[in-house]
């Protein structure tokens, strides 16, 4: 997401309304990448606006860094996360932002968020140039994926562009939503290396500190962990652990450490806020993601960034820019001795 | 005497001085009754009598289905017509306060006085509802949470609002000033 060159300026300026049901205050891949693309776009003299359901009290129009005017609509969220499928009792709203701000551009985030289909889905029939940006992996067997396959075909079927965060997430939103590939951009995810950046004292090497700092759910590999641990812990013993994040699968890694008696060598911090991500990152010396599918996997560049060494599944996306990562990690390494 | 005047929509903006104090300003924002309305309401009901009475008499149910086609009639035609109102007015009086003042079809008036110490700030908000987003002018109060309404039941365009917006920020000013006067003199 690096800037463009100055005769960016004498182009059009556009109007742009960013859908997604994730947004600030939550913090994650899609919710950072809207925000952080969003910033750029601001910055190139574009004006932006993000429309997202409400967060508990949190409803109404608030302004972010830049002016970056968020509308937290008062819809009450249906199940995670996401706002409850009304179909065409949200066009109301969704046409009076549409008119009010003068969007050019609608861009929307995420299949799995509704309110970005519904707005896709009005904003076309309004005639507006409409963008969609996918962010995972999904499947096609299970009762949920194929009924949001085929939600997905139908708010595609006429949409303007696609991105997608990788090769082989471009071959996987092709596949679900039938989009002629040529459709379909690829434009990876980026870190903001300002914020994530090797700590100035190297950790001591007396003892290997492994982190991994994921939310605790199946699909990002809790229970691959829950095996893992323990025989690490067992094979070497000056390896010790850092567990961050939070999730339905906390309890099963806490149950591990009490059965194997690892208080003393796995730590669980919890909940992390991303603000504190990157002291807890630079604490270690290997980040470990064990995610079972991922599109991009940002976690990796981030503790990449912060002059970690990576070991991750070889699923989805990550293979793409393991390259890259491993020439990252040499000059980074370079520069610190 | 009328200063100024804007129209749009169902809308109408006055700015008049009906005193001869030239401080004294009052702005207006007044409704253009429908009539579409009641032309609507009734028709509803008469068709819903209608239909009561079809059943009744030809299709032979008991005579009960009348009687509560006539209540659910009077329930309709009290809840979609209720009071409406027919203007709103801000009378600003500058070293005093500000008087909101509501006026019904009815002839009913309801005035609701702020004084001008307590107003902290005229401010104008983007209010966002399930289905809507609009602009609304609100005083924020001292010492209160809440903030008072301006214009309670009618959604002028912001153009309207900017107006009166711009009045009460003069007023709000002055005041602010010769309290600091007040304090540096003293």
């Amino acid at each position: 997401m690096t800037g463009l060159a100055g005769k960016s300026m004498d182009r059009k300026k556009h109007r742009i309304m960013m859908v997604s049901d994730f947004f600030y205050p939550n913090f994650g891949g899609v919710e950072n990448h809207i925000y952080y693309l969003s910033q750029c776009l601001l910055k190139l003299g574009h004006k932006v606006v993000v429309v997202t359901h409400a967060y508990g009290n949190r409803s109404g129009v608030r302004y972010m860094t830049r002016g970056l005017k968020v509308y937290y609509v008062p819809w009450r969220p249906f199940v995670m996360q996401n706002s409850f499928p009304t179909l065409f009792p949200s066009l109301p709203i969704i046409r009076t932002i549409l008119i009010r701000e003068r969007i050019t551009i609608v861009h929307g985030h995420q299949a799995f968020s509704t309110l970005c289909h519904e707005a896709l889905m009005h904003s076309r029939t309004m005639g507006y140039r409409v963008v969609f940006t996918d962010h995972s992996l999904y499947g096609f067997s299970d009762a949920g994926s194929i009924h949001m396959n085929k939600v997905l075909q139908f708010t595609l079927a006429d949409v303007s562009q696609a991105i997608c965060v990788s090769h082989t997430s471009k071959e996987n939103t092709v596949l679900r939503s039938g989009l002629p590939p040529e459709k379909v951009f690829v434009i990876p995810n980026a870190v903001d290396t300002a914020m994530f950046k090797p700590a100035v004292v190297q950790p001591s090497r007396s003892e290997i500190v492994i982190v991994v700092i994921s939310r605790l759910v199946y699909r990002k590999g809790a229970d691959l962990l829950v095996e893992v641990i323990p025989d690490v812990c067992r094979l070497h013993p000056n390896v010790r652990f850092i567990v961050g994040g939070d999730g339905p699968k906390r309890v099963r890694l806490e149950e591990m450490r009490e059965k194997h008696s690892l208080q003393d060598r796995v730590e669980m911090l919890g909940a992390v806020p991303h603000a504190q991500v990157r002291s807890v990152l630079i604490s270690g010396h290997i980040f470990l993601n064990s995610s079972l599918t991922e599109a991009f996997c940002i976690a990796i560049l981030e503790a990449a960034s912060c002059g970690l060494l990576t070991v991750s599944t070889r699923v989805g996306g990550v293979p793409e820019f393991w390259n890259a990562v491993l020439q990252g990690l040499i000059w980074i390494h370079f520069f610190a001795i | 005497m009328v200063k100024f005047s804007i129209s749009k929509g169902r809308y109408t903006y006055t700015h008049d001085q009906k005193y001869s104090c030239e401080n004294v300003d009052i702005h207006h924002i007044i409704l253009k009754s429908s009539r579409a309305n009641y032309v609507f309401v009734y028709t509803l009901a008469v068709l819903l009598l209608a239909s009561a009475l079809y059943l009744c008499i030809l299709g032979e149910k008991s005579i009960s289905i009348v009687y509560y086609s006539v209540l659910f009639d009077i329930f309709l035609v009290k809840l979609l017509l209720r009071n409406p109102v027919k203007k709103e007015s801000v009378v600003i009086m500058p070293a005093f306060g500000v008087q909101l003042e509501t006026h019904y079809m009815s002839g009913k008036i309801i005035r609701c006085f702020v004084p001008i110490d307590k107003i902290l700030k005229p401010v104008l908000v983007e209010c966002v509802t399930p289905v809507t987003c609009y602009w609304t002018l609100s005083l924020m109060i001292r010492g209160e949470s809440e903030m008072v309404l301006v214009f309670k039941s009618l959604r002028p365009p912001v153009k309207m609002l900017v107006h009166v917006w711009k009045a009460l920020c003069s007023a709000t000013d002055i005041k602010e000033e010769a309290l600091n006067t007040c304090t540096t003199n003293n």
